[in-house]
This record gives structure tokens, C-alpha cells and sequence, in this order.
């Protein structure tokens, strides 16, 4: 009883202190996708990510209903590393959403030209701000009405007069000021009785904290001084006291011990529990006798390309070929359906164009111009008199290999419940689909390897097989396993494209790193080996094209596929997707 | 008639002119809108020129470069096509996005882009030899993805290759304003817009803006109307249709120019 009297004293005096427009609030993870492209379009650097930032405490003033509340203390506040930027999770600091809105925008553009450091601080965001009220009349006129804003509403703000000097700075922070990085600003939570009631809203509020990374992470008690004086300046005696506590103790046992282990115990058993069933499921795949993995034959050998001696290693590579036998036939699941539906919208806009064949010996229409030539031509008698034409459905003499690389990696996870594997799956699937209704020929393989010795390639779909429930069976029981020897994948499967009569051959392989396998197999040797494939296909007439999830891939796919021909997908779950756009662009 | 404009972004007058004298084939690469057609046709004008301008798509034929038959009351007789014509009398023929021509077409002007200079007529038995002051130019834009469509490497292999991008900021800004009369404020704006937009990546957008569709911009402001309007429709509602992104770059427009505002 006394916990719930608590919490809801607690919940009203928390929004009574708060200034904050919660009805107008705009968080995050609306926008996050049009932050992202209005980063890029400001020249921000494209690797980086947008995140939602952590809180950090910063002592101010505060008001006697903040102090009461314990709120105040804590702030979202924006910054950035090397590696990302980071937001916070939802901004209400105005009345109106549009301008809340606009303040994400802000931030942005002041994070795209800011370089913050502990000296510069205050100068540096000053410098951007003026920058960009003088460059966009759209942010002077945000600007000037927020200034003025949190001016009045916030008093202890003083900062935004840029008259004043700057060791004041720091007493409150600016919401349209960027930060230094969290890790190196060392948060300084002093363990006094508020913190009791602190620690209570956050209970409340565990969906928000889940959010939320971990604060424990971003703990470097190593940098303890970095930016400590910047957030601190009134006391050099609390960096004295600092120094003798140990922190990473203090930190993971005592004060924050129950809130931590709130959220830890959540993200951690989550996660736990994907792993699991996922295991369970693979199990079962395997002991279950239903389906069986049918060697066809005793398998065959190839070359490689050892780079090194600069020479093919002769008949080096074993290529087992395999089928997966009594796979259950299955409809195209739901979900997909749904996107096909969005695909197929696509689809028809190619299936629009049909190709005029003139000169046909017989036709639907008279061609005018053949019959006109057979009348000019001086020797009619050489004449092919051919006189027809004919509107045809494109048939688009298209050959298409999918090469899908399957490895142990595709296990990984990319969110708890979505494997990188059951992407490729989803992937096949939809793109086969799409494959079909175009009526392009299409086939399907997978490989993976262990060694030289033994290099997994499993037809999912030859030429001649018609696509059908048992294909989609097929791609269902899909597993993952082993290493990444991509050249005697692509060597494979070009022998088998080499045989397709048609005049366009494309091989598509999907993949989702660099080649690799346990023996030499790995780095140069590996990339080595993949480009030699890769030429020996172009050699044969067959366009390579490669689709990765590596988001490294641009360090070296461009030197294996050249610099048109391969495609990076940084969100794996745009997979399926993607994947047929990329097709219809490629054979449009 | 007034003379083109046309403002050199580096050497490529120099090389034109230089292979124009040699009797060298051009190829002219670069994305759309960034002055491929305009500079051939100044330079036509300036070497005095004929400039024949075939624009390809895929259902461009032989036939419809060299020639064909046609009837009148008197029977069939042969009308040349614009490469020949440039073949006989001398004068650029201007191949535009020859990629788009299927690859079969795109072998008859093999010949021609030789040192062997002539052209075989099969229908009529013809092989002309081409004039002195005939020029061969082709442009295409690199940045399509596309198995189907590509140069053959015994084409491309065939030309002296200028590649074009957007111009630098100066130049742009100044072909703007010659263009579509803004005045120096406005141009600088635009070219400011596009500098933004041309930072996304292929992934983020298709291609990024031309220096066309900022003249377009210019041209309706000039007319009177809102720079805001004028880029949503000029620029904006030109580069995409996906909602998110149309959302984003209105974003940026509003920000570099408040929506009704007046100039």
C-alpha cells in the first residue's frame, strides 16, 4: 500500500514539475527514418547510425517542486562518437508538436557540422548556430522563437545569451546544444536520498528504459576526469571524492543495482529464449527423419586459385551436390503473400512493355517497311520476304542463378526473433515468386563448406524444374551450417548457368560476408580465389551480381565485382523485398 | 538566332574541338540533366556544324538510323536516315543515351567509328564514305544498374570519352542565372539545395538533381512564383515519389526558403 501511495505521489508530483508538453510530444522513433535521410542530405557521414541516447546526470539548480519531484537532474541530451549519433528518445520541450518536431531537425543539422571537444563547448555550438540561422531562414525563425521560449520558461537557461561568458555554461543544459559523448562525460550521480525516488519513476517508466541502452556500458571509469570539470565546475572536491570510491563497484552492486537489474534481467533472458526455441527448432529439423539430405552422386572436383603461386590448384575443390528429400510442400506463408502483393504492383509495370518482332514470316500485322524494301530491293529474289509483325509479351531470354550463401553466420540474429537465415528464406521465397509471375527461368542453389574437401551444394531449384509448393518445402528447410568457400560456389554454379541457352545470363549471389573457411580459406587467399571465379564467369558471358547484409562489404566487394555490380542492404529485413526491386532494375 | 549558351566546366571544349579536327569519335558520359545535349549543340555551332540528333530508345532499328524505303506515286524510293545524312553532307550526329538503343542497333555506327569512316548501306548496296566534317558523338549515363543495357566494350572502345558531372557550385550558379534570369540570392539558393540533395546516396534516392530541374526552379520564380512552390514542384516532386522522402527534402526547402514568403 505504502509502495502504490508512493508511486502515485510520485507520478504527480513528477508532472507537476515538469515543464514539458507531453501532448505534444514527438519521439524518435517516428521520425527516425526521415532523421535519417535529412542527416545524409546535410552531408552527414552516411556509416553512421542514429540511436536514442541514454540520460546522464548533470547537477543543476533546480526548482524546490524539481527537487521534490527528483526530477531535473537527468537530461536527454544529443551528441555524438564515432560511430553514430545519438537523439533523444522523444523531445516535448515546446507547446506545439510542429516545433518539437523541428527541434529534432535542429539537432541534426547542428550535429552534421558541430565538432564538439571539452574546450569548445559552448563557442563551437554558438559558431553552428549562427551558421545555420544565417544559412536556412526556415531554423532562424525556429530559433528565434525557441531562444525567446525557453528564455522565459526557463530561467536558470541563461546560457543561449550569447553574451554570457562561458564558464556559466554548463548550470543548465541547452536542449539545442550538442554534447560531448556520454563515456567521456562521466555521469555523477551522488548517492543522496532522491536518488530513492528517482529510481521509482524509472520503474515506472521500464518501457522507456528498455529503450534505452544500457547505462552500465557507458561507464569508463578510466576517463573519470574527462569532461567531469566540464559538468562540475563549481567543485573540484567531488572529483577528489570520485577518485577514491571505486565507481564500477558502486555502480554494478549498489545504487543502481535494483534498476539495472531490471532492465538486465529483461534484455538478457529475452534473448535467451529467441536462442533457444531457434536451437529447439534446428534440432528437431535435423533428428526429425521427414526430411533427409540426399547426396547425388559422389561429388565432383574443381579448381582453385591459389594466389599466392599464382597457379590452379588442379581438381583441389570436392563438390558434393545435394537434395533435400520428403520436404513438406508448402503454400507461400502469409506474411509474404502480403508483400507480394506490394511486389507485384511492381511487377506489372515490367510486364507492361511488350517488344515489337518484325520480320516474322507470318504475324499479326502486315510489317509495311519489309514489304516496301521487298519492293525497293533491286534483286527480290534474295529478299527473306518476311512481311509480318507481331506485339509479344517480352520474353526476356533471361537466365537467373541464385547462389545463396548459407554458413554457420546466417544463424546470427538480426532482432531476437528474426534470424539472418530466415531472411535469405523469406528472401528466396518472394523473389522466386516474383521470378515465376514474370515467367523469367530462374534456379536456386545454396552452398556452404567444410574444408576443400567437401563443399555443401544444395539444389534448391534447377532450370527444368517448374516452381511449386515442394520448391518453397525446400526453401523452408534450409539450414544453416559451415563456411563460406564462395569461389567454388560461383565456379559451380557458373558450369551450370554456361549450359542455359538463353542470351542474358545473371548470377546472383546473396551474401552475408566475406569469403571464408577454416583452412587457408580466409582473407587474401579467400578474396583471391572469388575474384579469379568471379572473371572466369564474366568470361563465360555471365553477369555476376552480389547482394550482401555486410555493411563492410564496401571495402571489398568493389574489387571482387567491380564497382556497378554488386548491392548493399544495410537493414536485413528489407531482404525480401529488396531483392526483387534490385532484379527489376537490373534486367529492366 | 542567338548563339547557345554553354559554359566550359573544365577541358572539354579544348578536347571536342581537338577531336573534331582528328575526326575521332566522342562518347559523352554523365547523369541526366547536367548539360550532355547543350554542349554538343554549342559546340555544333561554334565549328559550324549541322547537329543531327538521334535520341534512342529500345525500339530504334537500323532502319531508323540509316534509312529506309519509303512510296510515292512513282514507286519506292530511299530516304536516308539522320546518320547518313550526317554521313554524306558532314555534320555531328548526336547519338543520345545510346544505351538504351538495343545492342544490335548500336553495331551499324561500328564502322563508322573506325578509321575506316563509311557507312555500308545493305538495302541499297551503298557504302558511303563519310564527309570530311563528319562527327560522331554518343552520350549515355553511367549510373543505371542494368544487365540488359550496357555498352558493348567493342563499342565503347570506339571513342574518346568526356565524362560530365553537375558543375561546380560557381558555374551552376551562373548557368542558373543566365538561364532562368533569378537573380544572384536565388541562384546561390538553389545551387546551395542541390549541393544538399547530391549527398544522398543511390540507396537514399534514384539520382539526384540536375542542373535542368534548378533551372526550372529558377524559371518559375522568375514568372513570379514562391521559391517554396517552385522548388516543391521543380525539384522535389520531380526526384521521388516515396512519402518519406518527399517529406524530408519539403523539410529542406522550407528551411531555405520560409514557405510564402515574398522576394
Amino acid at each position: 500500500m505504502d509502495e502504490k501511495v508512493g508511486k502515485f505521489w510520485d507520478h504527480y508530483v513528477t508532472k507537476k514539475a515538469s515543464r514539458l508538453f507531453k501532448d505534444e510530444e514527438v519521439t524518435f522513433t517516428e521520425i527516425a527514418k526521415s532523421l535519417k535521410l535529412f542527416y545524409h542530405l546535410l552531408g552527414g557521414e552516411k556509416g553512421k547510425e542514429l540511436h536514442i541516447t541514454d540520460k546522464r546526470s548533470i547537477q543543476t539548480s533546480r526548482t524546490l517542486l524539481e527537487k521534490f519531484s527528483g526530477t531535473g537532474k537527468t537530461f536527454f541530451l544529443a551528441w555524438q562518437d564515432e560511430k553514430g549519433i545519438y537523439l533523444p528518445a522523444s523531445l516535448a520541450y515546446f507547446p506545439l508538436k510542429t516545433h518539437n518536431e523541428m527541434h529534432y531537425y535542429w539537432l541534426i543539422a547542428m550535429l552534421s557540422n558541430v565538432t564538439v571537444n571539452t574546450q569548445n563547448i559552448s563557442s563551437e555550438n554558438m559558431r553552428v548556430s549562427d551558421l545555420l540561422i544565417e544559412k536556412y531562414p526556415g531554423f532562424r525563425e525556429f530559433y528565434t522563437y525557441c531562444t525567446r521560449y525557453l528564455r522565459e520558461h526557463y530561467p536558470e537557461l541563461s546560457t543561449i545569451e550569447p553574451s554570457l561568458e562561458a564558464s556559466s555554461v554548463h548550470n543548465y543544459p541547452n536542449p539545442l546544444w550538442i554534447y560531448l559523448p556520454l563515456s567521456s562525460s562521466n555521469k555523477l550521480l551522488s548517492s543522496n536520498d532522491e536518488e530513492e525516488v528517482h529510481r521509482q519513476r524509472d520503474e515506472e517508466n521500464k518501457t522507456e528504459i528498455l529503450k534505452m541502452k544500457k547505462k552500465s556500458e557507458q561507464i569508463n571509469d578510466k576517463k573519470e576526469t574527462d569532461g567531469l570539470l566540464l559538468f562540475l565546475p563549481e567543485s573540484i572536491l567531488s572529483l577528489m571524492e570520485q577518485v577514491k570510491v571505486d565507481r564500477q563497484e558502486n555502480d554494478s552492486f549498489d545504487a543502481d543495482a535494483l534498476y539495472n537489474a531490471e532492465d538486465l534481467e529483461e534484455i538478457t533472458l529475452g534473448q535467451k529464449d529467441a536462442n533457444l526455441s531457434a536451437r529447439i527448432k534446428m534440432d528437431l529439423d535435423i533428428s526429425a527423419n521427414s526430411v533427409e539430405e540426399y547426396p547425388l552422386g559422389k561429388g565432383h572436383f574443381i579448381d582453385e586459385w591459389d594466389y599466392k603461386k599464382e597457379i590452379y590448384l588442379k581438381n583441389y575443390v570436392c563438390i558434393k551436390p545435394i537434395i533435400s528429400l520428403h520436404t513438406e510442400p508448402i503454400e507461400l506463408p502469409k506474411r509474404l503473400q502480403k508483400m507480394m502483393r506490394r511486389v507485384q504492383s511492381e511487377l506489372d509495370l515490367m510486364e507492361l512493355d511488350c517488344i515489337k518482332r518484325d520480320n516474322l514470316p507470318y504475324g499479326d500485322e502486315i510489317n509495311i517497311e519489309s514489304w516496301i524494301d521487298y519492293k525497293g530491293d533491286q534483286n527480290r529474289s534474295n529478299h527473306p520476304q518476311r512481311f509480318f509483325q507481331t506485339y509479344e509479351r517480352k520474353m526476356r531470354d533471361m537466365s537467373t542463378l541464385i547462389l545463396a550463401d548459407v554458413s554457420l553466420s546466417t544463424e546470427a540474429g538480426i532482432t531476437q526473433e528474426i534470424r539472418v537465415i530466415d531472411m535469405i528464406q523469406d528472401a528466396l521465397m518472394v523473389f522466386s515468386e516474383s521470378l515465376h509471375r514474370l515467367r523469367d527461368r530462374f534456379a536456386i542453389y545454396t552452398f556452404s563448406s567444410i574444408k576443400n574437401t567437401k563443399v555443401n551444394f544444395h539444389i534448391i531449384k534447377n532450370f527444368k524444374e517448374s516452381y511449386s509448393d515442394h520448391i518453397r518445402g525446400r526453401i523452408h528447410a534450409i539450414k544453416p551450417g559451415y563456411y563460406t568457400r564462395m569461389g567454388a560456389g560461383i565456379r559451380e554454379s557458373g558450369k551450370i548457368l554456361e549450359k542455359q541457352q538463353s542470351a542474358n545470363k545473371l548470377l546472383l549471389i546473396l551474401s552475408d560476408g566475406k569469403p571464408n573457411d577454416v583452412d587457408r580459406y580466409d582473407g587474401r587467399y579467400g578474396i583471391e580465389d572469388t575474384k579469379k571465379a568471379i572473371e572466369e564467369v564474366k568470361q563465360k558471358g555471365i553477369t555476376p551480381f552480389c547482394i550482401t547484409i555486410d555493411i563492410e562489404a564496401k571495402e571489398y566487394l568493389p574489387y571482387l565485382f567491380g564497382r556497378n555490380s554488386y548491392a548493399v542492404i544495410r537493414d536485413a529485413k528489407k531482404l525480401p523485398k529488396v531483392l526483387p526491386e534490385i532484379y527489376m532494375n537490373l534486367t529492366k | 538566332m542567338s548563339k547557345t549558351y554553354y559554359l566550359p566546366q573544365s577541358n572539354e571544349v579544348e578536347l571536342f574541338k581537338a577531336a573534331a579536327r582528328m575526326n575521332l569519335p566522342v562518347l559523352i558520359k554523365g547523369p541526366t540533366g547536367c548539360g550532355k545535349t547543350r554542349f554538343v549543340e554549342a559546340m555544333g555551332e561554334e565549328l559550324g556544324r549541322d547537329v543531327y540528333t538521334v535520341v534512342c530508345h529500345d525500339d530504334l532499328s537500323a532502319a531508323d538510323l540509316v534509312g529506309r524505303h519509303l512510296i510515292d506515286e512513282n514507286g519506292t524510293y530511299w530516304q536516308d536516315g539522320p546518320l547518313t545524312k550526317a554521313v554524306r553532307n558532314g555534320g555531328i550526329c548526336y547519338l543520345d543515351e545510346i544505351i538504351e538503343a538495343r545492342k544490335d542497333t548500336t553495331v551499324v555506327i561500328h564502322s563508322l567509328a573506325d578509321y575506316r569512316r563509311v557507312l555500308p548501306i545493305d538495302r541499297t548496296g551503298e557504302v558511303i564514305t563519310a564527309h570530311p566534317d563528319f562527327m560522331l558523338v554518343v552520350s549515355y549515363n553511367p549510373g543505371y544498374q542494368n544487365v540488359l543495357k550496357g555498352m558493348k566494350p567493342s563499342t565503347k572502345q570506339r571513342f574518346i570519352s568526356l565524362t560530365f558531372n553537375y558543375p561546380k557550385a560557381e558555374i551552376e550558379r551562373e548557368v542558373i542565372v543566365k538561364e532562368s534570369g533569378v537573380d544572384q540570392k536565388i541562384a546561390q539558393k538553389l545551387v546551395a539545395i542541390a549541393g544538399e540533395i547530391r549527398q544522398l546516396s543511390d540507396s537514399d534516392i534514384q539520382e539526384a538533381v540536375s542542373t535542368r530541374l534548378l533551372i526550372y526552379a529558377g524559371k518559375l520564380i522568375t514568372h513570379g512564383f514562391d521559391p517554396y512552390q517552385a522548388c516543391m514542384h521543380s525539384i522535389v516532386e520531380s526526384l521521388s515519389d516515396e512519402e518519406d522522402v518527399l517529406a524530408v527534402l519539403e523539410k529542406l526547402i522550407s528551411l531555405h526558403f520560409a514557405k510564402n514568403a515574398k522576394f
